[in-house]
């Protein structure tokens, strides 16, 4: 928050650049949002590194932690065994990591950090693998029939089908990418705006709306969606 | 190659909340470059190995189980077996009780007869013994009777009659006694 010289308050939702490189003349910002991309990076990845040390030795009647790991991998397995047959089982790995990155990405607020999903560049990344996932598998397993079925029911519907393809990640980018600014500028505005007596429990409870909530749903839908997108495409 | 990184804020452009710019397109390389990072280290660390597990277990379980339904297959034809051959062994054991039974009672039979003829024989003998020991004692008793008899006969002759007629009474009676003995 900034206060200009007339004395209005000025909201700063903006995706701070904190370097710039340049790369054989090529200027690259580092944004917050790489920034906090690489935290929560190495949190997970300090976190796997964690409970992979903790389960150095798989029991075969599993407790405690291995019991979750299993849970979860199976979940991830299941529900893609469920959703596509054996045919989606190699994407258990990418999904789990995505899971896993949107929702400690969207649930980041809650330590200060500003969720790299509120960034758009990072919801259309996301989106784009999707995107590019829906082509693989698609031609892998129809092979010219994908192809085809951009020229169904009749081959004047291609620039419709190429257009409802295309719209795809943008949808998925731009659902997630909403949800998770809308929530910080929504918290922002009241850890700014509102008067200091709201400052005590109240965020605690749009926290766990804005951050936990919708956090845990919006990567839900974007897990899901994905994961039907990748299926119609091998059907 | 030209590498420099500016740290200084003027020279670092200001944020923005979107924009559709070449900045944007190198933001969402590198954050797809990171979450393909992302999703190689926790896929290597934690899903995969993770993965392996369940599914070693699960083949793990899968050949027990299919070595247990083997062995119990193996179990059932044993069993079968085992009462075919409980079900031989009776009809067999019937078998040979029914003829140790038709045996025995041959047998029986046998020594029942042997029974009954030596019993017959030891009667028979018996009775036999039984004739001739009471021929023996008939005979002893006559001989006694006759001894007696002939002892008191002759204490009565001694004192009732004379020397004559002894003789003659002795005469009579030897006449008489071989004429029994004869008979006899």
């Amino acid at each position: 928050m900034s206060v200009l010289p007339g004395g209005d308050i000025l909201l700063d939702f903006r995706v701070d650049n904190l370097w710039v490189l340049q790369i054989g003349g090529v200027e690259i910002w580092i944004t917050r949002t790489i920034f906090n991309t690489w935290i929560i990076m190495l949190v997970l990845i300090v976190l796997a590194l964690f409970l992979r040390f903790k389960l150095r030795r798989f029991e075969e009647i599993p407790r405690g932690l291995q019991n979750a790991m299993e849970a979860v991998v199976e979940i991830f397995d299941g529900f893609l065994r469920n959703s596509g047959g054996e045919k989606l089982m190699p994407l258990g790995k990418w999904f789990f990591a995505v899971f896993a990155f949107i929702f400690v990405s969207n649930i980041s607020g809650v330590v200060g950090l500003r969720p790299p999903t509120a960034d758009w560049a990072t919801t259309f990344a996301l989106a784009l693998a999707t995107f590019i996932l829906i082509q693989v598998m698609g031609i892998k397993y129809r092979k010219t029939g994908y192809v085809k079925s951009f020229f169904e029911p009749l081959f004047i519907f291609f620039p419709l089908n190429l257009i409802g393809e295309l719209a795809r990640p943008v949808s998925l980018s731009f659902r997630l990418f909403g949800n998770i600014l809308a929530g910080t500028i929504l918290m922002a505005l009241v850890y700014q705006l509102a008067p200091i007596i709201f400052q005590f429990g109240i965020p605690a409870v749009l926290h766990a709306y804005f951050d936990l909530f919708m956090g845990a749903l919006q990567t839900y839908i974007f897990c899901v969606l994905s994961i039907m997108f990748i299926k119609g495409a091998t059907e | 190659m030209n590498f420099k990184i500016a740290l200084l804020s003027g020279l670092v452009p200001e944020g923005r909340v979107f924009g559709l710019d070449q900045q944007t397109l190198i933001s969402i390389g590198i954050q797809l470059l990171n979450v393909c990072i992302l999703a190689a280290a926790l896929g290597f660390i934690l899903y995969k190995p993770v993965q392996e597990f369940l599914r070693r277990r699960t083949d793990k379980i899968s050949s027990q189980l299919k070595e247990a339904q083997e062995k119990m297959d193996q179990a059932e034809k044993l069993k079968a077996e085992y009462e075919k051959k409980l079900q031989e062994i009776d009809s067999e054991r019937i078998k040979i009780l029914e003829s140790a039974r038709l045996a025995a009672a041959e047998r029986s039979r046998h020594i029942i007869e042997e029974a009954r003829w030596e019993a017959t024989e030891i009667r028979r003998r018996a009775h036999e013994n039984i004739i001739a020991e009471r021929e023996r004692l008939k005979e002893e008793t006559r001989l006694h009777i006759i001894e007696i008899a002939s002892l008191l006969a002759g204490k009565f002759i001694e004192h009732a009659i004379d020397r004559e007629a002894q003789d003659r009474l002795f005469d009579e009676a030897m006449a008489q006694l071989e004429e029994t003995a004869w008979l006899n």
